[in-house]
């Protein structure tokens, strides 16, 4: 029944009530000026103490080549993805099956264009692409559908349809590895614009689109009301089954352009591609801030989650951890930045400590 | 204070209060309250909203202490505290996936030895309770399936196995149908023949007369009348509800407000839709008109379909004589209707988004540039208008609307209302849950929007709230009963409320169909 209802309501106030006609509260003025958002006050030291170990533990950390060929080239498959994530999460719900089409999407296209001889269709990449998108666009609508329409749970849902996809691309491929892809499938891995890679752009220039998106347009503003309040969006007159429906579409789509940018960089699809990579994507959303519950954080945050994430994995790498012990030291220290985050978040934001 | 005459020599007592008190803050609500109801005794306990009912019933359940005073529930002679008293509770609060049997066990089951529950004793001792109210078939089947009634008397009896010495029922007739309320009072009927105690919180009047032997009536945190219900007529407890005092003043800053002449901006008629039907209701231009009713009597749903938060089943509303786009809630406020939601923590304001964004949610692409992106200037330009406006208090556009007091989010939510320029505004208990101040301030402020020539129609039960209307539609069971005039009183309100009595309880055919 009030499972929509505020966590927090203000207090009902029998004591606040005679303050309130003449003088302003004191915590008003206290944070009246409170521009910065706290998750970034709060990740930036985390980001700046990890490039400091970074450093010292490695010599080749912090060098151009290291920083933008391999935290940032690396991070922008991650970066999408969550970008992807978190629009679905700020709108209230949440999607498990794009890592699937991180793997399906480029498969598709893979299997479309490949020669004959390599077990394609040899199309011309064109009508790969004309194909392929309406393919995702599909799987966008038909949670979207279930989701907004049937009211059925995200869940179970996306998970069914991550199974699906997953089997999709091992029933395309047959289970063998594409590597004879067009120069055009793998320009978004290895083109270069203005001396820095494409995949640099993309990671910049979408969270940059996401940001001003979702801060500054009535669509974007809709969505934290959704993700917020469903009952008030909707009673404030916002299509709230429409917009559901198109938040996750555009999910999907970012989802595949991912899995375009991950193909161009490997320049080959695996069968498995993208496989396990959605938990990484809801790790980085939520140590950005993003709410599980929906409504609250933004794109900056979410930014520099992937960011630290990038960071973090790219010490590991160069660092003499044994590689069977990464992934290890990896979900260590997730859990560690999701502890410090909500420590901070704890003394940065009074909201949260009780009255 | 009017004390008890139900108190005859020889009569077993089940629960005795005695000048109870308790305070919150600087509010007082309950002042040295005293109450003995006999075993077997049915006493109706009634007050208007705020009289302290709900303070009552907490310390009879034992959830609030008293300031001063004592409470004992007397089981055979002695003293056991308050543990003797089992509430049901208006609202539901059984699992609905679980069967009858489960319910009434919960949180006690009967367990072996080796920490199991024992199912068969489960299954024996929920059947046993049911068998005393006709419904031993129901123990094996999920409450979900059930009906209303049946979830009622579910209810009843997983409070009953509990061993109480009292029943506590508040309002249990909410989401009944008529036939299925008088099989209720003739379930409790035959219960308070087996000797159990009851204690029936209401605000229908008439039910009491069929339930119930006795009545005492609060005001103010005071017992104001005690009195065997044979000795009463509904008009005599509508006049102890409201008070001399309240009933003979009438004439509001309103009172001598000229009849407005313009012909109605909002037509609606013939309008049915779930709990109303067939409803004709008109708002001139500058009209301020009260909606009202006892819990489930339809004004809260007409006011959905209003507002286009439900379809209607037939009929039709118009707004400057074209149909309004019923069931389509961004329709009907391009169209020009303004409304605030019923519930404000519910469907009111997003917590997260600010006081500017929240007040603006309705109208957001107004603010847009070429660009296609939000001009945030122009919005909490825009909001500052509206915030002077409604005086709302907040530190400025920015601040996140869960960090206001609930009297300032309320405004918010208010001030969404008239931002799209509406004529016809629809509030829907506009001041619940906000202190006096701001409950004055925003009554100036749909004085200043009735004054402007918008239509205003205030959905409530608040007497306040319905003080300042110009005129009041009355409903009772889905139709419109009676239309109150300036000047009103509380008192009229009150006895408005309950319908003519006399008539009702065969206006409606047994098995109507009923939403919740």
């Amino acid at each position: 029944m009030s499972a929509l209802s505020p966590k927090k309501p203000a207090p009902e106030s029998v004591a606040a009530a005679p303050s309130s006609p003449s003088s302003p509260s004191p915590p008003a003025t206290r944070r009246a000026r409170r521009s910065v958002d706290p998750v970034v006050l709060t990740l930036l030291p985390i980001i700046i103490l990890a490039v400091i170990v970074g450093a010292v533990v490695s010599p080749a950390f912090l060098t151009t080549t290291n920083i933008i060929d391999n935290i940032i080239t690396t991070s922008a498959v991650l970066g999408v993805l969550v970008i992807a994530e978190s629009l679905i999460l700020i709108g209230g719900y949440f999607d498990l099956s794009l890592e699937a089409t991180v793997g399906f999407a480029p498969m598709l296209l893979a299997v479309l264009v490949s020669g004959v001889a390599d077990s394609g269709f040899g199309l011309p990449f064109w009508a790969g692409l004309l194909i392929m998108i309406p393919a995702v666009l599909l799987i966008g609508l038909a949670n979207g559908l279930m989701i907004a329409k049937l009211r059925l749970n995200a869940f179970i849902v996306t998970l069914a349809m991550l199974i699906l996809l997953q089997g999709l691309t091992i029933g395309l491929s047959g289970g063998q590895t594409y590597a004879m892809l067009p120069d055009a499938m793998t320009y978004l891995g290895d083109g270069v614009i203005l001396g820095l890679p494409v995949q640099a752009w993309i990671f910049v220039l979408a969270f940059a689109g996401a940001y001003v998106f979702m801060k500054l347009t009535p669509t974007g503003r809709s969505i934290y009301a959704m993700g917020g309040n469903l009952e008030a969006a909707r009673a404030a007159g916002i299509k709230t089954t429409r917009l559901t429906i198109g938040v996750i579409v555009a999910g999907s789509l970012l989802a595949a352009l991912a899995g375009l940018m991950l193909t161009g960089r490997i320049a080959s699809v695996t069968a498995n591609q993208g496989n396990g990579l959605i938990f990484t994507v809801f790790a980085a959303a939520v140590i950005g801030g993003i709410s599980l519950n929906g409504g609250r954080g933004n794109l900056i945050g979410a930014a520099l989650g992937v960011i630290l994430l990038g960071v973090i994995q790219n010490i590991l790498t160069l660092s003499n951890v044994p590689s069977f012990w990464i992934n290890a030291a990896y979900g260590a220290i997730i859990l560690a930045a999701l502890l410090v985050g909500w420590v901070s978040t704890q003394r940065f934001s009074g909201r949260r400590t009780p009255a | 204070m009017p004390q008890a005459p139900s108190e005859q020599a020889g009569a077993e007592q089940a629960i005795v209060m005695d000048q109870v008190s308790k305070a919150f803050g600087p509010t007082k609500a309950l002042s040295a309250v005293s109450l003995t109801v006999n075993r077997g005794e049915s006493r109706a306990l009634i007050g208007k909203n705020g009289a302290g009912k709900s303070t009552l019933m907490s310390i009879l359940t034992g959830l609030t202490q008293p300031d001063s005073g004592s409470v004992r529930v007397l089981a055979d002679g002695d003293a056991t505290g308050t543990a003797g008293v089992g509430c049901v509770y208006q609202r539901s609060t059984l699992v609905p996936a679980a069967t009858a049997a489960e319910n009434i066990a919960l949180a006690r089951f009967p367990r072996s030895r080796a920490g199991f529950i024992r199912w068969s004793e489960v299954q024996r001792q929920a059947t046993e309770l049911l068998a005393e109210w006709e419904y031993a078939h129901l123990a094996d089947t999920p409450v979900e399936q059930l009906e209303p009634l049946e979830r009622k008397v579910v209810e009843i009896c997983r409070v009953l196995s509990q061993g109480p010495r009292v029943l506590l029922l508040d309002e249990p007739t909410a989401g009944l149908d008529r036939g299925a309320s008088q099989r209720l009072f003739h379930h409790i009927e035959k219960a308070r023949a087996r000797g159990v105690t009851i204690i029936y919180v209401s605000h229908h009047l008439h039910e009491v007369f069929e339930v119930c032997d006795s009545v005492t009536v609060l005001r103010d945190g005071w017992t104001v009348l005690t009195e065997r219900l044979s000795r009463m007529t509904v008009p005599d407890l509508v006049d102890a509800m409201v008070g001399e005092a309240a009933a003979g003043a009438g004439d509001g800053p309103h009172a001598a407000r000229a009849e407005p002449t313009l012909p109605p901006v909002l037509v609606a008629s013939g309008v049915t839709a779930p709990k109303v039907s067939d409803v004709d209701l008109a708002l001139r231009p500058g009209e301020c008109v009260g909606l009202t009713g006892l819990d489930g009597a339809g004004h809260m749903q007409l006011a959905e379909v209003l507002t286009g938060q439900r379809p209607a089943e037939s009929g039709a509303v118009t707004l400057d004589g074209r149909p309004l786009p019923l069931g389509d809630i961004s329709g009907c406020i391009q169209a020009g209707i303004g409304f605030t939601p019923e519930d404000r923590h519910i469907s009111g304001y997003v917590p997260g988004l600010s006081v500017a964004e929240n007040a603006t949610l309705n109208i957001m692409p107004r603010f847009v540039n070429r660009f296609r992106l939000i001009n945030g200037r122009k919005r909490d330009e825009f909001y500052s208008r509206l915030a002077g406006e409604w005086h709302i208090k907040a530190y400025g556009a920015t601040q996140p609307t869960e960090e206001l007091s609930g009297g300032n989010q309320q405004k918010v939510v208010l001030a969404r209302s008239v931002a799209a320029d509406p004529k016809v505004l629809v509030l829907v208990n506009p001041t619940a849950g906000v202190d006096v101040s701001a409950k004055k301030s925003i009554y100036d402020t749909i004085e200043e929007l009735r004054a402007d020539g918008r239509a205003v129609l205030i959905v409530s039960s608040d007497d306040a709230d319905l003080e300042i209307c110009d005129r009041i539609v009355v409903m009772v069971h889905g139709e419109v009963s009676t239309e109150l005039r300036h000047p009103f009183t509380e008192g009229m309100i009150a006895a408005a409320v309950q319908g003519d009595g006399t008539a009702e309880p065969d206006r409606r055919p047994s098995g109507e169909e009923d939403s919740q």
